[in-house]
C-alpha cells in the first residue's frame, strides 16, 4: 500500500514534535525510521499508521484519505498490523487465541504460527513463554489478516540481542514476500536489515537512504 | 462464551466482588418482593376463601378498623343467589411472650373451614389456636387474650400463616374483646354472574356498609398498595445499589485491562466488539448470581418461615412470575451497570499503548 504524508505538523500542547514532514512510502519493503529519543519518529509512525491524527497536513493511503476508506476499524483490520514495544498479549488468552482475536479467517492462524516457529506454544499463555516468544506471537497477531503494511514501534526495545536480531530477520523475511514494514527504532542495528532508512532529528526528516 | 469465562477467571478477585455485589442485590430484591407477595397473598387468600363478596364498614382504610352490624347477616342470607354468609371480627393482641397475635372472631357457620388437628371447635369462653401458635406457646391449656383467659378447645391447621399463627374465637367473644359486632362479612354466591345485582341489594340494606367483590376489594385495598409500593421502593434501591456496585467494579476492571482494549482497537476490532465482550462477562456473572441469589432467598425464606419468633406471619412466596421478573431485572442490572465502563473501554485510544511503551 502506498502511503503519502504531506506537510505534517504535529503538536503536543505548545510543543511542536513534527515540523512539515512530507514523505512517500511505496508498497512493500522494510522501512526503518531512526532517530534519537524525542526526534519525532514514534509520532510520525503513529500518524502514518492511523493511530494519531496530525495537527496539520494529510496522510493518504493509495491516494485516498482515511475518510474515503469508510470505517477506520475495518480499514485497520484489513490493511494494517501493529507491533508495539511491549507485546500486549492478552493474559487470559493463549497464544493461538491472541493471534486469532482479530483474524478475518481463522484457518490462517495455525500456518502462520508454524511459519513463525511458535506452533508448539499455541496453547500456552503469555506468562508461560519467553520475551522473544511473546514478541513473535505479537508479530503473528499483526500478520494474521495479511495486512499491506505492518507498523512497529521499538519492537525490540525489551528484547536481548539474539531475540532482537531474530525479530529483524522475521521482518526482512516477510518483507521479501511482499509485506510492507515500517519500524521506528533507535537501535542502529536495524540499518543492516532495512531497505530504506529514514533518519529523523528534531521533528524533521534529515536523510532518507536506500 | 469461553473467552469471557477466561477473562472472568483471570480476574478472579474482581469477578468475585462483582458477583457478590450482584448476588446481594438480587437476593434483596427477591426477599423484599417475596415477603410482600407472601403478606398480600396470605391476607388475600384468607379473604377469598368462602368469599366472593366482602362487606365492610363504608369508607374504612383497613379491615381491622371496620365495624358493621352482625344482624345484617340475616337479610343478606335471604337474598336470592346468596349461598353462605360468614361474619368475622379481625383483631390482634399481644400474647405473652409474643408482641402480637391475630385474633379472629368467627361466626359458627365458618368454623368448618379451620381443619381440626385435635380437640373441638370453640364454645363461649374457649379458643381454637393455630398449630404454629400452639407450638410456639409450647402446647398451652389456656390463652390470655386482652385480659380474658380462654380455655383452648382445640388446635387447627391452616396453610395461611396469619391464621396458623393466630387464634379463632366465637364471634360474640370477639365482639366483647374488640367492642364491635363484626368487622366484615364474607359471602359466597351460588352464581357469580349475579354478583352485580347482589352487591346493589346488599349496599341498599344500610348506608354504613360497603359491599364489593373480593377481587375488587383486594385490588383496591390500601394496605396492599402500601406494602407493594414499599416493596417496590426497597427493590428499586437494591437495584440501584447493584448497578452502582457493578459500575464501580467494572470501571476498575476496565482500568486494569486498558492495554487489552487498546490492543483490540489497534487491531481494528470495533467498539461494539469490546462492549459486547464486557457485556458477555457481566451477563455470565448475572446469571450465576441470579441462581445463587434464588437459592439463598429460598433458604432464608425457609428459615424465616420456620422461625417461631415470626409465628409463620412472614411466609415469602417466590412465584414463577417473580422469578422471571427478577431474572430480567438481573440482566438489566448487569447491562446498565456495564454500559458506562464498556463505553469507556471502547473509546480507549491505542496511542496509550505507544505512550506506555515509551519513545
Amino acid at each position: 500500500m502506498r502511503i503519502d504524508a504531506m506537510g505534517i505538523n504535529h503538536y503536543y500542547g505548545s510543543e511542536q514534535v513534527l515540523k512539515g514532514v512530507t514523505l512517500s512510502l511505496k508498497s512493500g519493503g522494510f522501512v526503518a525510521i531512526i532517530g534519537e529519543s524525542g526526534s519525532g519518529k514514534t509520532t510520525l509512525l503513529s500518524i502514518l499508521s492511523t493511530l494519531l491524527h496530525p495537527t496539520e497536513g494529510s496522510v493518504t493511503f493509495e491516494g485516498k484519505g482515511l475518510d474515503q476508506w469508510g470505517n477506520i476499524d475495518t480499514f485497520r483490520r484489513h490493511n494494517i498490523g501493529f507491533v508495539f514495544q511491549f507485546h500486549y498479549l492478552i493474559a487470559h488468552l493463549t497464544v493461538r487465541e491472541n493471534v486469532a482475536l482479530s483474524a478475518l479467517d481463522t484457518t490462517t492462524v495455525d500456518p502462520l504460527l508454524q511459519q513463525l516457529g511458535i506452533a508448539r506454544l499455541a496453547h500456552r499463555y503469555s506468562d508461560e513463554i519467553s520475551g522473544g516468544e511473546r514478541q513473535r506471537s505479537a508479530i503473528a497477531r499483526a500478520l494474521v489478516n495479511s495486512p499491506s503494511v505492518v507498523f512497529a514501534d521499538e519492537p525490540t526495545g525489551n528484547l536481548d540481542t539474539k531475540n532482537a536480531l531474530a525479530v529483524y530477520e522475521l521482518f526482512k523475511t516477510f518483507s521479501a514476500q511482499g509485506r510492507g514494514f515500517v519500524v521506528a527504532s533507535h537501535d542502529k542495528r536495524i540499518a543492516e536489515y532495512a531497505d530504506t532508512i529514514i533518519q529523523m532529528e528534531d521533528g524533521h526528516i534529515v536523510k532518507i537512504s536506500q | 462464551m469461553i473467552t469471557p469465562l477466561k477473562a472472568l477467571r483471570k480476574n478472579r478477585f474482581k469477578t468475585a466482588l462483582i458477583f457478590t455485589s450482584m448476588t446481594v442485590s438480587i437476593a434483596a430484591i427477591f426477599l423484599i418482593s417475596a415477603i410482600a407477595n407472601g403478606v398480600v397473598g396470605m391476607y388475600s387468600a384468607m379473604l377469598k376463601t368462602d368469599g366472593d363478596i366482602i362487606v365492610t364498614q363504608k369508607g374504612i382504610s383497613d379491615t381491622f378498623f371496620s365495624d358493621i352490624n352482625a344482624s345484617l347477616v340475616t337479610p343478606i342470607q335471604h337474598l336470592h343467589g346468596v349461598k353462605h354468609v360468614g361474619a368475622l371480627i379481625l383483631g390482634a393482641a399481644p400474647v405473652e411472650p409474643l408482641p402480637i397475635v391475630g385474633i379472629y372472631g368467627v361466626s359458627e357457620n365458618r368454623f368448618k373451614r379451620y381443619t381440626l388437628m385435635q380437640g373441638s371447635y370453640p364454645k363461649a369462653g374457649e379458643a381454637l389456636v393455630g398449630s404454629k401458635l400452639y407450638e410456639t406457646l409450647h402446647h398451652p391449656k389456656t390463652i390470655l387474650l386482652s385480659q380474658k383467659t380462654f380455655a383452648i378447645s382445640g388446635v387447627f391447621k391452616s396453610a395461611i400463616g396469619f391464621e396458623d399463627g393466630g387464634v379463632v374465637i366465637p364471634l360474640s367473644e370477639g365482639g366483647d374483646l374488640f367492642h364491635k359486632s363484626a368487622s366484615i362479612f364474607l359471602i359466597t354466591l351460588t352464581d357469580l354472574g349475579q354478583s352485580d345485582r347482589i352487591l346493589t341489594e346488599i349496599n341498599a340494606l344500610s348506608p354504613h356498609i360497603e359491599a364489593k367483590t373480593t377481587d375488587a376489594f383486594i385490588n383496591a385495598y390500601n394496605q396492599f398498595k402500601i406494602i407493594q409500593t414499599s416493596s417496590d421502593v426497597i427493590g428499586a434501591m437494591a437495584f440501584l445499589m447493584g448497578i452502582l456496585g457493578i459500575v464501580s467494579m467494572m470501571s476498575m476492571v476496565v482500568n486494569d485491562r486498558k492495554s487489552e482494549f487498546g490492543i483490540m482497537r489497534s487491531l481494528g476490532l470495533s467498539p461494539t466488539f469490546i462492549i459486547k465482550r464486557l457485556l458477555a462477562e457481566t451477563l455470565i456473572i448475572a446469571v450465576v448470581a441470579f441462581v445463587v441469589a434464588l437459592g439463598a432467598s429460598w433458604g432464608i425464606l425457609d428459615v424465616i418461615e420456620h422461625t417461631n419468633k415470626f409465628q409463620g406471619y412472614i411466609d415469602g412466596e417466590i412465584t414463577w412470575a417473580l422469578g422471571i421478573k427478577v431474572f430480567v431485572v438481573s440482566l438489566v442490572m448487569a447491562m446498565v451497570g456495564t454500559l458506562l465502563p464498556a463505553l469507556y473501554a471502547a473509546r480507549i485510544d491505542p496511542m496509550t499503548l505507544i505512550q506506555k511503551g515509551g519513545a
